[in-house]
């Protein structure tokens, strides 16, 4: 008796789901949240931004808020949602050890962490100020890229 | 790799996405509900943004209700009166560049009395009025002028918004009025009655555009049409008495 096929598998099609790229989902997802309400309150869609530390009313109004017409929160939920997206098809059993979403996360959470390094040195030495969403947002985006940083060994060794 | 082995293994993935797919609902559902509540706490506040009806017998009602703004030395010869509208881009320029000259020469001197009157505009401006409303809310702790420069300096900016509020909330941070107080003011219909007396007595006055400015000395008011430093320097000037100069 001839033995079964063997049922191809999630394990097969990629190996077990990458962990680092849960993770980046899910931080992902918190500074998402954290860009759509600074985004909301941009918008005059919510009340004063009340902070326990710093002063989010000054960042907030400041010239640095915007990029000409371009709230910097919604930049800020664009790259976030990127992230995510990326994060979740990566988990899915055909690109588990993609390279190309390897690349794109490494790419985009360092992008990432490029723009809100300069925004908090606005923050530190234009602005004077600080608003803790802001400050969030700068830790949700490093601990991104913290988490990407195994992709690194998926794009040097992975076959696609 | 036998097929148990890759059966255990592919249970293991399986309960593996399953939990992440749970933590991540649960993120998605406490963010949803976190950013969903300030939104909506916000957007169903009850600010009032638009004149009330008021409830007065006679003109002298109207004229107690009504209250300026004054800046300067209640004994000054000469008092400035504007009637402006914080969305006006007119009054902005004239609160921006003629009202600092005003206020550095003919007030420091004490030879004028300068006092705004709020006129919004709301058919062509639906923020103005909730903006009026929140520089008398400023006002409550003194800030008022403070907070008029920083209206008129961000005009751009809430004038467009469709929920300014949050914007002025800021603005009030800004100036050092207490912000918590200052929300309370804002969320209810305080002042809402003053701006619109406001609003009736500069109609009444012929107000119909802005910024109009009157200038009243020796019992005469005269309503100028240019409103540079150096004509309305002048009509101060031609309305002083000798004395005065």
């Amino acid at each position: 008796m001839a033995d079964e096929p063997v049922v191809e598998t999630a394990g097969d099609g990629g190996g077990a789901p990458p962990t680092n790229r849960m993770v980046v989902a899910v931080l992902g997802l918190v500074g998402l949240f954290v860009a759509l309400f600074l985004w909301a309150h941009n918008a005059g869609l919510t009340g004063p931004i009340q902070c326990g530390i710093g002063d989010c009313a000054t960042v907030q109004s400041s010239e640095y808020a915007r990029i000409g017409p371009i709230p910097v929160s919604a930049i800020g939920v664009v790259g976030y949602a990127a992230l995510i997206a990326l994060a979740l098809v990566g988990l899915q059993p055909a690109h588990r050890a993609s390279r190309l979403v390897g690349t794109m996360l490494l790419a985009g959470s360092g992008l990432g962490v490029a723009f809100s390094a300069w925004l908090t040195y606005l923050e530190a030495f234009v602005i004077h100020a600080w608003c803790q969403y802001c400050v969030i947002s700068a830790i949700m985006i490093t601990l991104i890229f913290l988490a990407s940083l195994p992709e690194l060994g998926r794009v040097r060794g992975g076959d696609r | 790799m036998s097929r148990g082995e890759d059966r255990r293994q592919a249970r293991a993935a399986d309960g593996d996405m399953k939990k992440f797919y749970y933590i991540f609902a649960a993120v998605a559902v406490v963010g949803i509900g976190v950013v969903g509540f300030r939104v909506s706490s916000s957007m169903f506040g009850s600010a009032v943004s638009a004149p009330i009806e008021l409830d007065l017998e006679n003109d002298a009602e109207l004229v107690a209700l009504a209250q300026g703004v004054a800046k300067g030395d209640d004994a000054a010869p000469v008092t400035i009166v504007e009637f402006g509208d914080y969305q006006c881009p007119g009054c902005g320029s004239f609160a921006l560049s003629v009202k600092p000259q005003i206020d550095g020469s003919l007030v420091a001197s004490g030879q004028v009395k300068f006092v705004f009157y709020d006129f919004p505009l709301i058919s062509i401006h639906p923020n103005a009025f909730l903006a009026a409303r929140a520089a008398r809310c400023a006002e409550d702790e003194g800030k008022f002028w403070e907070y008029h420069e920083v209206l008129f300096r961000n005009q751009n900016r809430w004038s467009t918004a469709s929920m300014p509020a949050s914007a002025f909330e800021d603005y009030a941070s800004e100036v050092g009025v207490d912000a918590g107080d200052f929300a309370s003011c804002l969320n209810s219909d305080a002042y809402a009655d003053v701006v619109t007396a406001n609003l009736e007595l500069g109609t009444r006055m012929g107000v119909n555009g802005t910024p109009t400015i009157f200038i009243n000395a020796n019992g005469q008011t005269r309503r100028l049409n240019n409103y540079d430093f150096q004509s309305l320097n002048e009509a101060v000037q031609m309305m002083l008495a000798p004395g005065d100069r």
